[in-house]
């Protein structure tokens, strides 16, 4: 598992340092960094709370996702 | 209402196929892409049944949930290969989930074997990648970890039990939107 996060986007809330049940995350310099990424098992819920949206995790197995609303999906297509 | 829009459902509703009794389908019908539709139905209606029930039950919705859970884990698993072995059953267990639930074992990097003992109990971490319980609370903006997630519960555990014969617990450790931890615990 790679985990890389943006530096110039964190702002550094330690968010994601709080959440990580693993303790993946530690912030150096006012920075997150992942100090344990062989301890991530990819729930991705950094993902959801980081605030910049500053997270990238390579080598994931992305679960299925049927929750997505098919009415909505139709309709970003037609604008997009 | 018009009588066309009435003819046009009479019409919608009629075929000239011949059934009988003896007829059983082979194959699910519509094909799996219409049925996308009829999956959003269910989980819409799944999250109100227990949105309900916990507003009328309060705490106890766990409770029901995981006692349904539990039954229908041993019901389903009483037609499977007894094991005693936890690695067998754990395999009994993704046959008898697959296509619902995907799951692996899972260690922190500071434990050696999968099979951890601690505090005197011993246990076995479990990250459940694809599940439909976690589909549906997001499809109806649920919490996590609530009733619905103890139907999971149940199931794991009443399958265990029955494929094991050894008494067995299942605790939350952490969810997310793309994988959730839970431990496996062996009495």
């Amino acid at each position: 598992m790679e985990i890389h996060v943006d530096k110039d986007a964190c702002v550094g809330c330690g968010l994601c340092v709080k959440d990580c049940p693993m303790h993946v995350y530690e912030l150096q310099d006012n920075v997150s960094v992942a100090v344990r990424p062989n301890n991530c098992m990819g729930c991705l819920s950094c993902h959801e709370i980081c605030p910049a949206q500053a997270l990238e995790h390579r080598g994931i197995y992305a679960a299925r996702r049927h929750y997505i609303d098919i009415k909505v999906c139709e309709m970003l297509r037609k604008v997009i | 209402m018009s009588a066309g829009y009435i003819d046009e459902l009479h019409e919608a509703f009629h075929s000239d196929l011949v059934y009988r009794p003896e007829d059983i389908p082979l194959d699910c019908s519509p094909k799996p892409k219409d049925l996308e539709q009829t999956l959003h139905g269910v989980m819409k209606l799944n999250g109100l049944v227990i949105r309900s029930l916990e507003e009328i039950a309060g705490r106890g919705a766990n409770a029901v949930t995981y006692r349904a859970g539990k039954k229908f884990g041993h019901e389903v698993a009483k037609y499977f290969q007894k094991r005693e072995d936890v690695e067998g059953a754990l395999h009994e267990l993704s046959d008898l989930l697959r296509g619902q639930y995907s799951f692996e074992v899972w260690k922190p990097e500071d434990k050696e074997t999968f099979i951890i003992e601690e505090n005197g109990e011993t246990f076995i971490y479990l990250v459940f990648h694809d599940c439909i319980v976690r589909q549906t609370l997001r499809r109806n903006g649920l919490d996590q970890g609530g009733p619905l997630c103890q139907t999971l519960f149940g199931y794991v555990v009443g399958a265990i039990e029955e494929i094991t014969g050894r008494k067995a617990k299942l605790e939350i450790v952490h969810t997310g939107p793309n994988a959730c931890l839970k431990k496996l615990i062996l009495k």
